[in-house]
C-alpha cells in the first residue's frame, strides 16, 4: 500500500532525538528514492489502462486487467513479503524487492517487442511483486534507522516523498506518453503494416518510464548491495505478525474491525477506480485529448496531497468519523455529478472525489484499529490487504463503462463511497471514545 | 571533520544530483534532435471560427512543429470568400513556400491562382474540397463523401429493417452543383438500396447546410408526409433543425432513424448520444492536415511528390449498432470529433 494510496502515518511525537543514525544517512536516502519509486511505479500504471485499450484496441475491461495484475500482486505478495523480511531482515527484503521490481520493469523490453499484452500484464505484475516486497521491509528498515523517539518523524519524511513520486508518475506519463500516441483518427487510413508499426511506436512510449524506473532501481540496488547497514530492531517496530486462531476470532468478533476492513476494501476500490478512470472519463465523455487528460489525473493527485493537510487540522476540529461521513457523502455526491453532468463540470467532479479520497484510509485504519491492543498487529495486516478492492472493483467499474458508457461506472466508486459514509455512520452511531487519539493518525 | 563524516555529508548531495540527472536523461529521452530540412508550408482554410477548420490548423501546427516545417496560415471572411484565398496563394508563394495545403472556397475561381502557384515550383494540395477541375492541384485529401452517405444509408437500412418499419424517407440536401452533397446523396441511396426515383422518398429539400433552413425543410415535409421515419440530413446542423422539426410536430424521436454526416463534437455529444441523431458518418480534418504536411515536406525534401487522391478516413458513430454495417461507440466519437 503506498501513501498517495493512503499509508498511514504514526501518530505524531515531539522529540528532539536525531532524525537518522550518522552511519545511515545514505541508506535512509536511497529508502526515500525507493518510496518515491514506488509512488511513481503506483500512478503510472493508472495512465496504462487508457493507454493499452487504445494501442491494442480492446474494452475496457480487457484494459482493466492492468490494475488486477498490478493490486493482485500487491495482495498477493503481502505475506511473503512479511515472511521474506522477518527471515532474512530488512535489507534482505530491501533487495529482494528492489531486485524483483527491477526484473519486471526490464520485462517491458521483450513485452514491448512482442506487442503481447499478456507479456505487459506479467511485467505488471512482477513489478508489483518486487513493490510490495519492498514496502513492506522499507517501512520498518525506516522505522529501525535511528533512535525511536525520531521514528514517527522519519517514517512521515520518507512516505512524504511516495505522493511526489506518484506525482512525477503520472507527470512520466503525461509528457512521455499521451501526447506522443498515435490517434485513433489517423489509424483510420492506415493499412494493417502502418498499425503495426503505430502499435511498435506506441508500445516504446510505454517502455521509456518503465526502464528508467528499472534503471534507477536497478542503481539503488547496487547503492544498497554494497553498502554496509547494521540495523538494530528497537522496541515499537512493527513485527510480522503471525496469526492465531484466538486473534483471528477476536477480531472477527469486533465489529469496528471487520466493518473496517470492508470500508477499506471499498475505499481502496473507490480510489483505484477513481485515479485509472479519471483520464477516460476525460476523453470518452468530455473529448480532452490524451495529451491534456492526464493533467486532470495529475490535477487529483496535487488536490489530494493538499487535502491531506487541511484534513489533518479539520480532524483537530471534528470527530474523525463525522468528518469521515461528510467527505464520502461528498464523494458520493461528485460520483453522482459525474455521471450525469456529461461535459467538464462532470470531470471537475472527478477531480473533486480526490479530496473526499485524502483521508480516508488512514481514519479507516485508526477507527479500526483502536482499542485492540496487541491484536493491532495483526488487524492492520488484514486492513492493508483490503488493497484487493484496488485490483477487483476498477474491473467492475470497467465493464459497467463498456455495458452503460463511460459517465455510468462512476457509479461504482459513488456505491464504494456510500459503504464508507456507511461504516461512518456506524462508528457514530455506537458512541466509542477516542476521537482526540484518531484525529493525530491522519 | 573526519574523511567518514565528510563522506557522509556528500553523500546525499551526490544522490540527489543523481537522480535529477536521472530524471532529466529520462524526460530527454523524449524531445530528440531533428536535423532535416527545414520546409515551409502554407495552409489556406476557409474562415476563421468554424471548429472543423480549427481543428486543421491546429493540428497541422502540431504537426509541422514535429517536424521542422514551418507553418504560414491565411483563412477567408467567410465559406465564399475567393478574393481571400487568391490573395493567400500569392502572399504564400512569394514568401517561399514549398507546398500549400487549400480548402478552396470557391472550386473553380481559386484555379488559376492555384495554377500560378504551381507554375512557380509550389505544391499544392487541395483538402476537404475538391477543385474544378480535380487535374488544377497536384493531390486531393478528403473524405469520400459517397461513402460517407453509402455508410449512413446502410445503417438507416439495416435500422429499418430490424424494426419492421416501412421506410418514409426525408431527403434534406445541401444544394444544387455541390459535388458533396450531391455525392452524399448518391451514396445514401446506394446504401440504402434505392434508385433515385423510388416512392419510398417522399420528398426532397435542398438546405444550403443550414439549421434553420434544416428546420423549414422538415416542416414543410412534416405538413404532406406526416408519416416520415427515415430522415437523410446532408450535415449535422441540418440533422438538428430537422430534430427540432420533428419535436414540435410531436413525432417520437424513437419513431424515427435520423442520420447524419460530419461528426462534430456539438453532434456527437447532444445528438448522437441521447439518440436523436441515429448514426453520423465521422469525418476527421486532422488525417487531412497531417497528411497533408507530411506529404508536401517530404515531396520538398526530395521525397515522392504528392499525386491523386487520399481518402481520409470515415466511422460511423451511432449508439444503437446494427449488425453488418461496422460502426464505432460514442465514446470513439467524442474522443475524435472535431471541435468543443
Amino acid at each position: 500500500m503506498t501513501a498517495a494510496r493512503g499509508a498511514v502515518p504514526p501518530a505524531q511525537e515531539p522529540t528532539r532525538a536525531r532524525l537518522v543514525d550518522r552511519h545511515l544517512v545514505v541508506p535512509f536516502v536511497l529508502l526515500i528514492l525507493c518510496f518515491a519509486a514506488w509512488g511513481a511505479a503506483a500512478n503510472l500504471t493508472d495512465i496504462l489502462v487508457g493507454v493499452f485499450r487504445t494501442v491494442f484496441d480492446m474494452s475496457n475491461f480487457q484494459s482493466s486487467l492492468v490494475q488486477f495484475a498490478y493490486y493482485g500482486a500487491y495482495f498477493t505478495l503481502a505475506i511473503p513479503a512479511a515472511v521474506i523480511t522477518r527471515r532474512f531482515g530488512y535489507k534482505a527484503g530491501v533487495l529482494t524487492g528492489l531486485g524483483l521490481a527491477a526484473f519486471g520493469g526490464l520485462l517491458f523490453i521483450p513485452a514491448s517487442q512482442l506487442l503481447v499484452y499478456e507479456f505487459f500484464l506479467l511485467a505488471l505484475f512482477t513489478l508489483a511483486a518486487g513493490l510490495s516486497i519492498l514496502e513492506t521491509s522499507a517501512n520498518p528498515f525506516v522505522i529501525a534507522m535511528g533512535p525511536e523517539a525520531s521514528s514517527t518523524q522519519r517514517l512521515n519524511l520518507a512516505q512524504a516523498f511516495n505522493p511526489v513520486g506518484a506525482n512525477i508518475g503520472v507527470l512520466l506519463g503525461a509528457v512521455l506518453i499521451l501526447p506522443s500516441l498515435t490517434s485513433e483518427a489517423a489509424k483510420t487510413i492506415m493499412s494493417s503494416e502502418e498499425l503495426r508499426q503505430s502499435q511498435e511506436q506506441d508500445l516504446a512510449l510505454v517502455l521509456k518510464p518503465y526502464l528508467g524506473i528499472a534503471l534507477v532501481l536497478v542503481l539503488i540496488w547496487l547503492l544498497i548491495a554494497f553498502r554496509k547497514m547494521d540495523v538494530a530492531t528497537p522496541a515499537g517496530v512493527e513485527e510480522v505478525p503471525v496469526p492465531t486462531g484466538s486473534v483471528g476470532s477476536r477480531l472477527w468478533a469486533n465489529r469496528h474491525y471487520r466493518y473496517g476492513v470492508i470500508a477499506q476494501f471499498f475505499n481502496v476500490a473507490a480510489q483505484t477506480c477513481t485515479w485509472t478512470f479519471t483520464i477516460l472519463y476525460a476523453q470518452d465523455v468530455v473529448g480532452i485529448s490524451p495529451g491534456d487528460a492526464g493533467w486532470y489525473l495529475q490535477a487529483s493527485l496535487i488536490l489530494f496531497l493538499v487535502s491531506r493537510f487541511v484534513m489533518t487540522w479539520l480532524l483537530g476540529l471534528f470527530r474523525p468519523t463525522l468528518l469521515l461521513f461528510i467527505m464520502a457523502v461528498f464523494g458520493v455526491v461528485c460520483c453522482l455529478v459525474a455521471v450525469f453532468s456529461l461535459n467538464l463540470l462532470g470531470l471537475l467532479a472527478v477531480v473533486a472525489i480526490s479530496a473526499s479520497l485524502s483521508l480516508m484510509f488512514p481514519t479507516i485504519y485508526g477507527v479500526a484499529l483502536l482499542g485492540l491492543g496487541d491484536d493491532a498487529k495483526f488487524g492492520a495486516a488484514g486492513l492493508v490487504m483490503a488493497i484487493l478492492g484496488g485490483a477487483l472493483l476498477p474491473m467492475v467499474h470497467a465493464a459497467v463503462m463498456d455495458i452503460a458508457g463511460p459517465a455510468l461506472g462512476f457509479v461504482v466508486p459513488g456505491a464504494c463511497l456510500a459503504v464508507v459514509a456507511w461504516y461512518a455512520v456506524f462508528d457514530l452511531r455506537t458512541n466509542r471514545s477516542g476521537g482526540e487519539q484518531l484525529a493525530t493518525v491522519v | 571533520m573526519s574523511n567518514r563524516q565528510r563522506s557522509q555529508g556528500r553523500a546525499p548531495r551526490r544522490l540527489v544530483a543523481m537522480g535529477g540527472a536521472m530524471l532529466l536523461l529520462g524526460l530527454g529521452l523524449a524531445a530528440c534532435g531533428d536535423d532535416t530540412e527545414r520546409v515551409t508550408v502554407g495552409l489556406i482554410t476557409k474562415q476563421e471560427d468554424n471548429p472543423f477548420w480549427v481543428t486543421m490548423r491546429e493540428v497541422a501546427q502540431d504537426t509541422a512543429d514535429d517536424n521542422n516545417v514551418e507553418l504560414l496560415t491565411a483563412t477567408g471572411e467567410s465559406d465564399v470568400d475567393v478574393d481571400a484565398q487568391v490573395d493567400a496563394l500569392e502572399q504564400m508563394t512569394e514568401d517561399g513556400a514549398d507546398g500549400i495545403l487549400i480548402a478552396p472556397t470557391d472550386s473553380e475561381d481559386v484555379v488559376p491562382a492555384i495554377e500560378a502557384a504551381r507554375e512557380e515550383g509550389v505544391i499544392v494540395i487541395a483538402v476537404d474540397t475538391p477543385t474544378e477541375p480535380e487535374s488544377a492541384v497536384d493531390a486531393l485529401f478528403a473524405t469520400d463523401n459517397f461513402a460517407a452517405g453509402e455508410l449512413i444509408g446502410q445503417y438507416a437500412r439495416a435500422r429499418a429493417d430490424e424494426e419492421g418499419i416501412e421506410p418514409a424517407i426525408a431527403m434534406l440536401d445541401l444544394a444544387p452543383g455541390i459535388a458533396s452533397g450531391q455525392l452524399r446523396r448518391e451514396g445514401f441511396l446506394e446504401g440504402f438500396g434505392i434508385p433515385e426515383d423510388d416512392p419510398q422518398i417522399v420528398g426532397s429539400v435542398d438546405t444550403e447546410g443550414d439549421e434553420d433552413k434544416g428546420r423549414a425543410a422538415m416542416e414543410e415535409l412534416l405538413t404532406s408526409n406526416e408519416d416520415i421515419n427515415i430522415v437523410y440530413t446532408v450535415n449535422e446542423p441540418v440533422a438538428f433543425g430537422a430534430i427540432d422539426a420533428l419535436e414540435e410536430a410531436g413525432t417520437s424521436m424513437d419513431d424515427v432513424i435520423v442520420v447524419s454526416v460530419d461528426g462534430g463534437c456539438d453532434a456527437i455529444k447532444n445528438g448522437v448520444r441521447p439518440g436523436s441523431i441515429d448514426a453520423t458518418a465521422q469525418q476527421y480534418p486532422e488525417n487531412m492536415a497531417r497528411e497533408g504536411v507530411l506529404a508536401i515536406a517530404e515531396a520538398a525534401r526530395g521525397g515522392d511528390e504528392p499525386s491523386g487522391y487520399l481518402d481520409t478516413g470515415l466511422r460511423l458513430i451511432t449508439g444503437d449498432p446494427v449488425a453488418d454495417v461496422p460502426s464505432e461507440d460514442v465514446p470513439f466519437g467524442v474522443r475524435n470529433c472535431w471541435g468543443d
